[in-house]
């Protein structure tokens, strides 16, 4: 497996008036070519931070990078121009957001916005131009797309945006998809649409995406790997199949226990997590679950754990993986 | 047999928007028993947060009737239902609007009793809104502050304080978690189940995430469009779904397991929604329904009975 | 996983007491509104100096007028259009006063009518405004139709009408013609605004959520919706209040202002008029200068503010 994009210890951090609040507080990750990473965690854990960081398409100031790197094919994008950056956003890498409505402009024409860009770096004719819209369209299921590539956005319905949205962001057929939230503002029938759509593209053109959201089920529905992040820092990651099974860290089991599932029994306890996150202004010195963590050691407040590898794929960060920790748990039951 | 709390009797509410009528509820009885929590559910655009608020009257209805104890709520005079309202309260989706953020949280938690002059003095006031606090996990210290400087799960738990000052014995809940974390999510729902049997209280959960009101309802409705489609306990519509829509609603229902996932089979309705606006006076699912016939585009189905406690609203079935 | 700087004993694997989890406490400190604007404020430059020079100004028109030694009203033919120095600080006009004291004294009176004009505008439109706002679309459409054709009419019509019919013989009119004259028309803007702002904060959740905890239309109006506007309803007085000061100096200056003797900034500019042609520049210079130090220190403290609420601006 080919690593398109490798991200190693990136900290992003965000300065304000009070201080300096850290986002993003040290992650590695990779996305290899033609898979689907889901980037797990509720909101304020950083998620949508790492997508934009990507993109670079962070305000700095306030933002501001405070370590590590992003490879892209090999090359370290947190160290390109503004300009070099703009030739990798949208036909190498490409993003779609949450809410469809506000990243299409609604004073231009759908066809036009979605080939916007590459008549503008005078790859393609103005003839050419409209049949590729036309294509586009075509691709993600638009009706009626030689009528509808001359409508305006709010002509179009939440689904059919995010389809606009979507080939918007496939028109250059990029290598990475960013999809930040992409059903989570959609209805369920509507998302179930979206999903499939993307599955499609996936299988078509071999584009690899890096999913964020909160949704399990979306999760479990087309990724095939899963990034669990909490605070700033990831906590665990691997195949789908192994960590829904066997989930490893305290905040995993927790999540997985707090979704209800239409197939568990209906007096099943849903169990919840007491408290919230970490305010990130403060970061926590140790493991930032340690606060609603019903299993925390002491040890768990003063140091981060390190990742333990449980398979090849499969890792956790938490102390419970740690030797000594089996030991006292065994003492203390004698 | 007992009585219903509420009993909600072909309620209609229409808006009149520039190109015509936007008939968001369109004839929808139900009702709900003491002590029970009903779910409605249905995407966005079906009414059924307007089924919310046109109960308690935060919008007048266009035509109905709602029974609250047997009295008609519709018929009484704006003092009397000053009074009633203490018996009926709501909460709100957006934890991030529904609280004033000039207010701190013990002036929006005691806004109610002072609306109602139900106590004296400051003092009094206060002492039960940290009581209020206590009862959902927060406590005396959060009273100071405003709503800006808590999470989103904290603040409506400071809605939720809000709406049972008055000691209501029902209350609305208008989407009350969707604005949520997933993990706050379950912290709420699990808040509410146990304030509802501690305090005896009855719920309508207004949801689209079915998952979530399959574990909170007694008993569940299905809207699309403005009319109900089916009704059903929640363990009967779940298990035994009839109104096609009620099974494409549940079978494009991610479940969080890959495994259980790959195999599912999907029922995709092509399309979108329809418009509310001016509707013909068809079974309101006719153009996404893969069974639809020609009578359907004739008639709109009612509500009937199929079996102990389920109603569905369709001809073909 | 073997941090190489940690030496593990079993009490780190021990369970962790709860007093030492903490889920619920706030860490951050507490942010009040105003507190937060004026911090906000103070960052900016140039509406700082206009506070600043407000300040000065304000306290100079308190005490200005007496420290000069002159008495405002006193006559010196002796001395009469001598240019300014070291006796006569700003000099004196054609009839021997003492212009630093005339001058500070009017800026004292000019003060005093913008501001009380301004506020008098604010008085009115946040009722109006607010009344009109809360109200049925009926109630809403007449009142705004009237303050429509109010605000229609020319005020300087109004002002010289209502100067014929309320003054004395001779020269100028009195603090309260003045005063009803100006505002008269110009409570209109205010209203307008408030009544925007009522009918945006009228559909907010917070506002619904007091309708449906029983709360009568004027509860919500006070207690939700006008606290609420207090931010624009700043900003816009303001800037009204140099408006203000500026129509009076306009009414002034067209002999339509204060009785004489008591100076305003605008008979002051008048009667400086006169000095121009024969050279003495400085009569027409000293209320000139003070008019617009106040509305420019007005209007950047106005976009100051203005900036320092916008809640997208916020560092």
């Amino acid at each position: 497996m080919e690593k398109l994009l490798e991200i190693k210890d990136l900290k992003v951090s965000f300065q304000t008036f009070f201080g300096e609040v850290e986002a993003v507080r040290g992650i590695s990750l990779h996305v290899n070519k033609g898979e689907t990473v889901a980037l797990v965690g509720e909101s304020g854990c950083g998620k949508s931070v790492t997508a934009s960081s990507i993109m670079q398409l962070l305000p700095m100031p306030p933002a501001f990078y405070k370590g590590g790197e992003i490879l892209f094919n090999g090359e370290d994008i947190v160290k390109k121009s503004e300009k070099e950056m703009q030739s990798i956003r949208g036909s190498e890498i490409s993003m779609i957001f949450q809410d469809p409505m506000t990243s299409l402009n609604p004073t231009m024409k759908v066809g036009k916005q979605i080939v916007e860009g590459l008549v503008k770096h005078g790859k393609l004719s103005f003839r050419e131009a409209e049949e590729k819209a036309i294509e586009m369209l075509d691709l993600v299921s638009v009706p009626q797309s030689e009528k509808r590539v001359r409508q305006y956005p709010h002509e179009f319905s939440g689904g059919m945006r995010q389809r606009v949205m979507i080939a918007l962001a496939m028109v250059s057929n990029p290598q990475l998809l960013i999809a930040d939230e992409p059903t989570t503002a959609l209805d369920v029938t509507v998302q179930a649409q979206i999903l499939d759509l993307m599955k499609s593209i996936q299988e078509k053109f071999g584009t690899s995406i890096i999913l964020i959201t909160h949704d399990l089920g979306v999760v479990a529905d087309i990724s095939d790997r899963i990034i669990v992040m909490y605070a700033g820092q990831l906590l665990e990651e691997g195949l789908v199949d192994e960590v829904f099974k066997e989930p490893r860290h305290p905040y995993t089991k927790k999540l997985l226990g707090s979704v209800p599932r239409l197939d568990m029994d209906r007096m099943e306890v849903l169990h919840s997590i007491h408290g919230t996150p970490p305010d990130l202004y403060i970061p926590p010195k140790g493991c930032p679950f340690f606060d609603r963590c019903d299993k925390a050691m002491v040890i768990c407040k003063e140091h981060m754990p390190e990742r333990e590898y449980h398979t090849d794929s499969h890792y956790s960060c938490c102390w419970l993986n740690h030797s000594m920790a089996k030991k006292v748990a065994e003492g203390s039951e004698v | 047999m007992v009585e219903p709390l509420i009993s909600v009797r072909n309620i209609k509410k229409y808006f009149n928007v520039g190109r015509g009528k936007l008939k968001a509820v369109d004839g929808i009885s139900f009702d709900i028993y003491p002590g029970e929590t009903f779910g409605l559910v249905g995407e966005s655009g079906c009414g059924k947060s307007t089924v919310g608020r046109t109960i308690i009257r935060l919008y007048e209805p266009t035509d109905g009737k709602v029974f609250f104890s047997g009295e008609n709520i519709y018929e009484l005079s704006r003092s009397e239902m000053q009074e009633i309202r203490r018996n009926f309260q709501m909460i709100f989706q957006d934890p991030y609007a529904s609280l004033n953020p000039r207010m701190t949280v013990e002036e929006i938690v005691g806004e109610p009793m002072e609306i109602h002059h139900v106590y004296k003095g400051h003092k009094k006031r206060n002492e039960r809104v940290i009581e209020l606090l206590k009862l959902v996990g927060l406590n005396e210290e959060h009273a100071l502050r405003f709503p800006h400087e808590f999470s989103g799960g904290q603040r409506q738990r400071i809605g939720i304080a809000r709406a049972l000052a008055l000691n209501p014995k029902f209350i609305v809940c208008d989407e009350p978690i969707s604005a949520l974390d997933v993990s706050i999510q379950a912290q709420v729902v699990n808040l509410l189940k146990s304030l509802q049997k501690e305090l005896g209280l009855t719920y309508l959960f207004i949801a689209h995430d079915l998952s979530m009101v399959r574990y909170i309802s007694d008993r569940v409705g299905v809207m699309y469009l403005g009319h109900m489609m089916e009704v059903a306990s929640s363990e009967e519509l779940y298990d035994n779904p009839l109104h096609p829509y009620t099974k494409a609603l549940l079978s494009a229902i991610p479940i969080p397991d890959p495994e259980i996932q790959r195999n599912r089979h999907r029922i995709i309705l092509e399309g979108d929604v329809p418009s509310p606006i001016d509707p013909k006076e068809t079974c309101r699912f006719v153009d996404r329904c893969p069974y639809a016939t020609a009578r359907c585009r004739e008639v709109v189905p009612k509500l009937r009975k199929v079996g102990e406690g389920h109603f569905v609203a369709c001809l073909n079935i | 996983m073997e941090k190489t700087d940690l030496i593990y004993s079993e009490e780190m694997f021990k369970k962790a007491p709860q007093k030492l989890r903490d889920a619920e406490t706030i860490r951050r400190p507490s942010i009040k509104y105003w507190p937060d604007v004026w911090r906000r404020l103070k960052q900016d430059k140039l509406a700082m100096v206009g506070l600043g020079l407000l300040i000065i100004m304000g306290i100079m028109s308190i005490v200005g007028p007496h420290i000069s030694g002159f008495k405002y009203y006193e006559q010196d033919y002796s001395n009469i259009n001598v240019k300014p120095n070291r006796e006569y600080w700003f000099g004196t006009d054609e009839l021997g006063r003492d212009l630093f004291a005339r001058a500070w004294l009017g800026t004292r009176y000019s003060l005093i009518i913008g501001i009380l004009a301004a506020l008098i505008d604010l008085g009115i439109g946040v009722i109006y405004g607010g009344i009109a706002g809360m109200g049925s679309q009926r109630v809403d459409a007449i009142m705004m139709r009237i303050a429509e054709i109010i605000y229609s009419i020319p005020y300087m019509l109004v002002v010289i009408l209502l100067t014929v019919v309320f003054s004395t013989a001779g020269s100028g009119t009195s603090m309260f013609v003045l005063i009803l004259a100006m505002t008269i028309t110009d409570w209109v803007p205010m209203a307008n605004l408030v009544r925007g702002q009522v009918l945006q904060l009228r559909e907010s959740e917070y506002s619904l959520a007091a309708e449906s905890l029983g709360a009568t239309n004027s509860w919500i109006l006070r207690k939700h919706i006008i606290p609420n506007t207090m931010g624009p309803i700043l900003v816009n007085v303001t800037l009204t209040i140099p408006r203000a000061i500026f129509a009076e100096a306009t009414l002034g200056f067209l002999s339509l202002g204060l009785q004489a003797p008591k100076p305003s900034l605008g008979t002051l500019a008048n009667d400086g008029i006169a000095g121009m042609p024969v050279g003495n520049f400085y009569q027409i210079l000293v209320p000139s200068i003070l008019i617009s130090l106040i509305m420019f220190s007005f209007n950047v403290l106005g976009d100051g503010l203005r900036d320092a609420m916008d809640p997208r601006l916020r560092k």
